[in-house]
């Protein structure tokens, strides 16, 4: 028997209220467009770094500072004694989660390989196929889109399909930015990172179908990271190198380990996007990252100055194109009957990893559990802190403030009005979502 | 007796991970990035 013996109580069929069916969607659609928001802006202060430093090293720093935002806002939204009483209830999650972690490692850097040799405007369209690969696990694996109807399969399909053209036709655009000779390296490199964060949201489904909240889920996926990424640095770089290459880096630091701390934000989006809306739609909604890096790029670092009619044209097009796709499969939310598949899908992973039904059920429908449907183990008071929190939250902010001092901002031409109407717009998407996420779920 | 009702439970909980396919295939992603990784290296 391949059953985790545990005390697991029978599972019995219960569907979600249609109405909570619907503003769970509408909240994970919500969650996926706040993603795409701080995922794209993510990209930028990786832009102020010297092309000097090695793509593993930048790849180890961003990771440092994922490795804290996944320890720090966990503890500061719920503490991590709730990220304890998960473990307890879907201890088998810790492995996905660290494997999860291990891929978004090797991806990462394999982005920043790709970046450097064909440029943000043809990397990302390129890793953005993910998306499709995403639909196919969902559907493959998780019954998503079944019984969803020819609508939403073209809304979804179509949508995904509409992106990756609109994500093309932005490739082509710029594509004058690529280096000669490097090309291929880099195509390939954006292609095997789209392969693996497609592959990627597997780890996630498995999770958040068990019910396992995002916030404990990426506490063990950091982990994954940061081993990962300091075996790649030493094994490739080598340790003195390498601590040379930080000692020297220390003025980038900053900037580094801040695209890592905003990506984890967009990242905790697109992770509740994924459990609300499934991953066949969540990943294409938080793939709208490739406008908003577009608008720094173009709007903050003058990217494409001086580029021909034709060139704006085709980044019109392009935008277009994905902002439509965007709103098919956003307009395209499972159905109750799609839903209760998906439930098919929770009761089957419940019962092969021994969790209880409650605690499925509860994270499925993105609310507390009943006390008196579980057992002792799962007694963790929500929203309580503990020291070990707030030494957390006090150790992240005093080191992101001494790596500030350090920091400077390099000679390159920087439109500082636009960076800031695009932080307003992002701290104005974090408020609204992560409020909307609070009254509905309490962040589970 | 606890520690021994541990153990069986972690060994059966690796079992069942093992036999998942689900986790072979990001488990095989995964070694094919670092091929890749370190081609490009």
């Amino acid at each position: 028997m391949n059953r985790v013996e545990t005390e697991t109580s029978a599972v019995v069929p219960s569907r979600m209220l249609p109405t909570r069916l619907r503003t769970l969607q509408a909240l994970g659609i919500f969650c996926g467009f706040a993603a795409g928001a701080w995922l794209g802006g993510a990209e930028a202060p990786i832009k102020l770094v010297n092309p000097d430093i090695s793509p593993i090293t930048v790849s180890l720093i961003m990771v440092f500072g994922v490795f804290l935002a996944r320890w720090s806002v966990p503890a500061f939204i719920r503490g991590t004694s709730q990220v304890h009483s998960d473990v307890l209830q879907a201890p088998h999650l810790v492995v996905w989660a660290v494997l999860a972690g291990c891929m978004w490692a090797v991806a990462n850097t394999l982005t920043i390989y790709a970046i450097r040799n064909v440029g943000l405007s043809i990397a990302f369209p390129l890793w953005n196929t993910n998306s499709l690969l995403g639909i196919f696990w969902g559907f493959l694996l998780f019954n998503e889109l079944h019984f969803a109807g020819w609508k939403r399969w073209l809304g979804v399909l179509g949508g995904a399909v509409c992106m990756f053209g609109g994500a093309t036709l932005l490739a082509i655009a710029s594509a004058h930015q690529a280096a000669p000779g490097k090309a291929a390296m880099g195509i390939l490199a954006a292609l095997g990172a789209g392969i693996l964060w497609g592959t990627m949201y597997v780890p996630y489904r498995k999770a958040y179908l068990t019910g396992m909240n995002p916030l404990s889920f990426i506490t063990f996926f950091s982990v994954g990271e940061l081993v990962t990424m300091t075996l790649l640095a030493v094994g490739y770089r080598g340790a003195t190198p390498l601590w040379h290459e930080l000692v020297g880096a220390r003025a980038v630091l900053f900037w580094l380990m801040l695209g890592g701390f905003v990506w984890v934000i967009g990242d905790l989006f697109q992770q509740y996007a994924t459990k609300y809306v499934g991953i066949s739609r969540g990943i294409p909604l938080s793939n709208t990252n490739q406008l908003w890096g577009l608008l720094w790029g173009l709007l903050v670092f003058h990217e494409l100055r001086g580029g021909s009619q034709t060139v704006y044209a085709q980044v019109a097009g392009g935008s277009l194109l994905m902002a439509m796709g965007a709103v098919a499969i956003a307009l395209s939310s499972a159905t109750e009957r799609e839903h209760s598949s998906w439930q098919d899908a929770a009761d089957r992973e419940g019962q092969r990893y021994g969790v209880e039904n409650e605690y499925v059920r509860a994270g499925l429908e993105g609310r507390e559990m009943q006390k008196g449907k579980i057992t002792d183990k799962t007694a963790a008071t929500p929203g309580t802190r503990s020291v070990l929190d707030w030494l957390l939250m006090l150790v992240t902010t005093f080191l992101f403030a001494v790596l500030a001092a350090m920091a400077r901002l390099p000679h390159m031409e920087i439109a500082l009005g636009w960076a800031a109407a695009l932080v307003v717009t992002m701290l104005v998407l974090l408020a609204t979502c992560g409020i909307a996420l609070w009254r509905t779920t309490r962040f589970r | 007796m606890l520690a021994h009702a541990a153990d069986r439970a972690s060994r059966s909980l690796f079992r069942v991970i093992a036999t998942d396919i689900h986790f072979w295939i990001p488990f095989a992603v995964l070694i094919g990035g670092f091929v890749l990784l370190d081609h490009l290296h």
